[in-house]
């Protein structure tokens, strides 16, 4: 026999995937186990195939995993307790009648398929209470996680209403110093003087040290309040100013102060017109 | 053996050997090992072939099952571990996308669509998605492509091909032998 015309016959591929019939796969068992290059080429078709699948897998959900072990262990406990079978003890006494004898026998046939019913509505129910607290938990998760978009969706809002009122008058406040990449921005309300701060590049402070607002009033400063550093966007209410020529921002420690560090100035700014 | 980054649980390296002896020995963890390591590229081929996801996870768990009960009679000689189970999650598929329930679900669907005409192959081609075989498929020259598709993802015996392509016998079978040395080449 012409091994590499065998093999490039194509019958390799076609026996590897399952596509060859059942004579030409015994023949090619057979060859294969005669010729070692064809058992050969065989595996090295195996593992490209193998490759190939493994480039382009596809994660199942989660969920097929315990559906799977659950079932395979719920076998492995039927297989080893005692059927009900032999526990029934078949004694001379049921001879005294035929009719007696076949309500025994209809009577144990009607036991064996309804344990064999409760085995199954048992693992069938076993499924569900799994099923149930997962939904139940995946439902927590999301409501969860609802709360905190909506509480964080309504934050976001109130300062897109207090940044686009027609009475606010805004401070933008530069970085001074070594600083020179922070920035913020006072939100003034003429009106009722309310001051909001927001702000768009500050580092975040160390755990020790927090914030604080200025109001520059004469030349004098006023305390308008500290802040802390919010998770994404920091859009907070200060004290309300009811007149002020400029704002500056320093680091202080925690709680802040009663007088502002000049040197720990971060960002100062005028307020014009 | 093939690593590969699916692993989700703590890794334990087995040799194809070992494992194969482990999950003889019907040994859970070599189970768990098994199911990490190959789940994804077999689901691949599932979907590949059913291209529903329900109906793919309740064939992969099948599979995954029938590999358990089925061990003692995987035979190393004739094949690695992956091909035998990959021929086992083939063979799920198809049936299952044979069986007369999923047949009566699609009817709707496929009302127009005869399997004894000879566009059968083609009609299917555009629904595949663009991965594994089915994407190196798409470099097979169309006649060629047509026949893997109805031979290997819809099951076909040759004799049923032969009559929905209406070519000869002989023919089916040599243009897929060809087909399948030529898919051979890209896989390498």
């Amino acid at each position: 026999m012409n091994i590499q015309q065998y093999i490039s016959s194509g019958i390799v591929e076609s026996y590897v995937l399952g596509l060859a019939a059942k004579e030409e796969s015994e023949e090619f068992e057979k060859i294969c186990a005669e010729y070692p290059e064809v058992k050969e080429y065989r595996e090295a078709f195996e593992r490209s195939l193998e490759k190939t699948a493994m480039d382009h897998a596809v994660l199942p959900p989660a969920t097929v995993k315990s559906r799977i072990f659950a079932e395979i262990e719920s076998e492995d406990q039927e297989g080893s307790r005692p059927t009900l079978i032999r526990q029934v003890p078949l004694t001379a006494k049921l001879r005294t009648g035929s009719w007696v004898r076949w309500l025994a026998a209809a009577s144990l046939l009607l036991l064996i398929g309804s344990t064999a019913l409760n085995f199954y509505f048992f693992s069938q129910y076993k499924e569900y209470i799994s099923k149930y607290d997962e939904l139940v938990t995946n439902q927590n998760q999301m409501a969860a996680v609802n709360l905190d978009l909506q509480t964080k969706l309504q934050g976001y809002e109130t300062a897109f209403d207090k940044m686009r009122d027609p009475s606010m008058s805004l401070v933008k406040m530069t970085g001074t110093g070594s600083h020179f990449a922070s920035l913020t921005t006072v939100y003034w309300d003429t009106h009722t003087k309310d001051v909001y701060l927001l702000v768009n590049h500050l580092p975040q402070p160390a755990a020790d040290k927090q914030y604080q607002l200025w109001a520059l009033v004469d030349g004098k400063p006023v305390d308008a309040g500290i802040f802390d550093m919010q998770e994404g966007f920091t859009f907070v209410r200060m004290k309300n100013i009811p007149v002020a020529q400029a704002f500056a921002i320093t680091l202080e420690k925690k709680g802040g102060s009663a007088a502002p560090t000049m040197d720990a100035m971060v960002v100062l700014g005028k307020v014009t017109g | 053996m093939q690593k590969n980054s699916y692993n989700l649980s703590i890794q334990v390296n087995y040799t194809e050997q070992d494992l194969i002896l482990k999950l003889k020995e019907r040994d859970t963890r070599a189970y768990s090992y098994l199911y990490d390591n190959y789940s994804a590229a077999l689901y691949s081929i599932i979907l590949q072939i059913l291209h529903e996801t329900e109906l793919a996870n309740d064939v992969l768990q099948e599979v995954f099952i029938n590999i358990w009960r089925k061990i003692e009679s995987y035979d190393a000689t004739k094949g690695r571990l992956f091909t035998w189970m990959l021929n086992i999650a083939r063979n799920a598929s198809i049936d299952t996308l044979r069986s007369k329930e999923y047949q009566n679900s699609r009817k709707n669907q496929e009302m127009t669509e005869n399997v004894h005409t000879k566009t059968a192959g083609l009609i299917h081609l555009p629904d595949i998605d663009n991965i594994g075989l089915v994407k190196i498929l798409g470099k097979l020259k169309i006649e060629f492509r047509v026949l893997i598709e109805l031979a290997y993802f819809k099951g076909y015996t040759h004799e049923e091909i032969a009559e929905i392509e209406g070519i000869p016998l002989g023919t089916v079978k040599t243009r897929i032998r060809s087909a399948l040395l030529q898919l051979r080449e890209y896989l390498q």
